[in-house]
């Protein structure tokens, strides 16, 4: 098995696990440092982590619940806690986001659990929820929980912050590193009209320990995030823009929804993602 | 408004996109939940339950990478996947766990589904149909038959379709896509697996030799055919013909 190492202050990059990754690793061995594959892929196909023994891995994860009102149950803190011991992950890289709810009819005893993610209200209320969580959730774990900034797609009802604010909030109340994905952020200043550029550097970029980069795709007139696509230029400007003012530990490319994305392109992305890094 | 509230009407509408149609209709059932419907913008939580229904069907990709791309190309997943999502929510049914299983229902639901005036949504027809023919005879190794009467020879799937769906996949994997550049024809096509996946065959048919094997099922003679096209007693040259060519190529024998 390998695992990710301190590397003296070196930015490494991997990819998100995917149905081109293991083919891709096998094919281009020592190109990436690592592939971060998300819990909820252990837990189902638990042979896909045999991709550890070519190459190491972060654990990510979209089952905590962080920003949600209803804990995991303890079945699924625990197989993360082997997991995380496991691949012996730096970190455990959590959306955050809630994906389980509370009923809406109070008849109704099971909570609404969902299989993606969704951008919680951004309220001081969710800010001081989201600190209770990760101190109960962190005890669970022996390497640091991170948050993940959360596409937002549509206005969540409550929510007197804006998305940078929300985050920023949220940094400093749970000290906290952030996962910052930066097309998530594009996506939620499209759909929240605002500037990218100008409001990443409102973000406390020095909390960013990992990056991710992927695609969008703007349909009904909504920005969706989309991993089948290559990311576009503009996140990598965003990217250009972070490094110029943080040292993220990992770059995450997420290419991982469709087989037949192109080869070509993920080696251009990569190459970009060194070259940036590197500068 | 209290956030676990929110997120708990979010959550649900999102799990069963159906409650989010009754919200739209009867916006003020929202205050039974203790919120103001004014503040939740229930179009684009629908269409969030697309995307949600859409990442669920990724694993499709490897069959339907064309049909993915067109989908992509023309701005069609979130629209196509909210209304699937919607579709399944009202009749209470979950995603089949099988990747044949959820390319059979979503093929079902579009055909009742789709708008066949609009050009795109008849390309997306076409497209589909042609992946999951092609998917699903690759999966496949018939066995062979023997029969007195004209049979087919291994497994084949037809399909009438508004263009060559071959030409369609081309111009798709190229750089820019332009759906006006699809030359809009009526084609009769035969997906056939003579026996061996590796050998898979796209065979395109006259209306005659289309129909003809839509009815071959090794009972009927040609003389049953005969009749059947309403001809004498003398089997037409035309009908000869047609069967004479299928047999030629080897997608039926004769018996």
């Amino acid at each position: 098995m390998k695992y990710v190492t301190a590397n003296c202050g070196a930015v490494a990059v991997g990819l998100a696990f995917g149905p081109i990754v293991p083919e891709f690793v096998s094919a281009n061995p020592g190109l990436i440092d690592y592939v971060e594959i998300p819990f909820e892929q252990l837990r189902h196909s638990p042979e896909s982590g045999s991709i550890q023994e070519t190459v190491p891995v972060i654990l990510h994860c979209a089952s905590m619940s962080v920003a949600g009102f209803v804990p995991p149950d303890d079945g699924t803190l625990k197989a993360i806690e082997r997991e995380a011991e496991r691949t012996k992950t730096p970190w455990i890289g959590e959306h955050l986001a809630f994906i389980t709810a509370e009923p809406i009819e109070d008849d109704h005893t099971q909570p609404t659990s969902l299989t993606y993610t969704v951008c919680p209200q951004m309220s001081e209320e969710t800010v001081e929820r989201v600190a209770t969580n990760v101190a109960s959730l962190q005890r669970h774990f022996k390497m640091p929980l991170i948050l993940e900034n959360s596409p937002q797609y549509f206005d969540v009802p409550g929510s007197s912050l804006s998305m940078v604010d929300f985050v920023s909030a949220v940094v400093e109340r749970c000290q906290v590193g952030l996962l910052l994905d930066l097309t998530h952020f594009l996506i939620s200043m499209l759909n929240t009209k605002k500037d990218p550029l100008s409001e990443i550097d409102r973000l406390p970029l020095e909390k960013v320990v990992e990056v991710h980069i992927s695609g969008l795709n703007v349909q009904s007139g909504i920005a969706w995030d989309d991993h089948a696509v290559p990311a576009p230029a503009v996140v990598f400007d965003l990217f250009e823009r972070v490094m110029a003012r943080a040292r993220p530990k990992a770059v995450t490319l997420e290419y991982n929804w469709s087989p037949q994305f192109p080869q070509s392109t993920l080696m251009k992305h990569l190459d970009r993602v060194h070259e940036i890094v590197r500068n | 408004m209290i956030a676990s509230r929110v997120h708990a009407i979010v959550a649900a509408g999102l799990e069963n996109p159906e409650l989010i149609a009754r919200w739209k209709q009867e916006p003020e059932s929202l205050r039974a939940y203790g919120v103001d419907p004014a503040a939740f913008d229930l179009d684009a939580i629908w269409k969030f339950a697309g995307l949600t229904a859409k990442v669920k069907h990724n694993g499709l990709r490897f069959d339907l990478p064309l049909t993915f791309r067109f989908l992509s190309l023309n701005g069609l997943e979130i629209e196509v996947f909210g209304a699937y999502a919607a579709h399944k929510a009202r009749a209470g049914t979950r995603y089949t766990a099988t990747t044949e299983g959820r390319i059979i229902e979503l093929v079902d639901f579009l055909r009742d589904w789709l708008d066949f005036d609009k050009p795109e949504h008849s390309l997306l027809w076409d497209l589909i149909r042609h992946e999951t023919a092609l998917a699903q005879l690759r999966k496949r190794t018939p066995s062979a038959q023997r029969a007195r009467a004209p049979h087919i020879v291994g497994e084949i799937i037809l399909h009438e379709m508004t263009c060559d769906p071959r030409v369609l996949g081309r111009l798709l994997r190229r750089k820019s896509f332009d759906p006006d550049k699809v030359q809009r024809r009526t084609v009769h096509l035969c997906y056939w697996n003579p026996g061996d996946p590796e050998e898979l065959r796209i065979l395109e048919l006259d209306e005659l030799g289309y129909h003809l094997l839509s009815l071959v099922d090794g009972k009927r003679s040609i003389a049953d055919f005969n009749r059947l096209l309403g001809g004498k007693s003398r089997i037409s040259k035309k009908l000869m013909g047609a069967f004479g060519e299928l047999a030629r190529v080897g997608v039926i024998s004769l018996g």
